[in-house]
């Protein structure tokens, strides 16, 4: 079997799209997704709020300083 | 303040069509007009671009937002002065590919094929079948290129520039696509 051979038998078992435009508008959909994104709560964020509970958990007294200061 | 909690503004869209300098200034320093007014005019390239790798339109439509979404997420990356066209679409055949690598071969290619009668009437429904599949089992950069190269008929240098790689590096790629498929359909008894 020669490539050409090949190309001829791939061709037949997965013909061009042809017509692959878009149907819609997707704007909406990235302004959605970039509005997300904005206000996606960050790594550094969930850090952070894992080492005040931990810390929490492990001095439990020190709760009542942590809702003092908020 | 962190680049994900910067404010959007969005600012009424002029309608040109030309790539200005400008406007390509004004996305890369995060207008969101300029943004939208680049979106307009290229989402249909890139979602062409997409959609004739993945040979899924659901799928593509998903990818053509992520794409931009990275696009705008990695503005400070592009240079101004450069080919806003050939860098969007560089991210797009990435993320393309990377669909690919998640796609696992028994999913059907969706995308509806064209009016044009298929290359070989002669070829049963099973063999086409068979060698569908087989293709889907080729990694995915090897099939990224040889679907554009050997099924979409397009012109290496437009492969090249759309994958990010040489004209020789996209030869490389069709030519052992059609190696590996070559013994496949071998293996699978399939000679002419």
């Amino acid at each position: 079997m020669n490539d050409d051979r090949v190309k001829e038998l791939l061709r037949a078992a997965i013909p061009p799209a042809g017509d692959a435009e878009l149907k819609r508008d997707l704007w909406p959909d990235v302004r959605r997704r970039l509005d997300e994104r904005t206000l996606r709560v960050s790594a550094y964020d969930w850090v952070l709020i894992a080492a005040v509970l931990a810390s929490m958990m492990l001095f439990p007294q020190a709760a009542l300083t942590l809702l003092y200061h908020l | 303040m962190r680049e994900s909690l910067m404010p959007l503004t969005f600012a009424p869209v002029s309608r040109t069509t030309s790539s200005s300098p400008s406007r390509l200034e004004r996305f890369a320093a995060g207008d969101i007009a300029a943004f939208e007014s680049l979106f307009r005019e290229f989402q249909s390239q890139i979602y062409r671009c997409i959609v004739l790798i993945v040979r899924d339109r659901g799928l593509a439509e998903d990818l053509t937002v992520e794409a931009f979404w990275r696009i705008y997420r990695f503005r400070a990356r592009f240079d101004p002065t450069g080919n806003f066209s050939a860098w969007a679409r560089r991210i797009a055949c990435n993320l393309a590919i990377d669909a690919l690598k998640r796609q696992r071969p028994e999913m059907a290619l969706l995308v509806e094929p064209s009016a044009e009668p298929a290359a070989d009437p002669a070829v049963s429904r099973e063999t086409r079948e068979k060698i569908a599949r087989a293709f889907r089992e080729l990694p995915a950069k090897l099939r990224a290129a040889a679907t554009l190269a050997l099924i979409e008929e397009q012109q290496y240098q437009e492969i090249a520039a759309a994958l990010g790689i040489s004209v020789n590096g996209v030869k490389s790629r069709v030519f052992r696509a059609v190696r590996i498929l070559r013994k496949k359909l071998q293996r699978m008894g399939l000679e002419p």
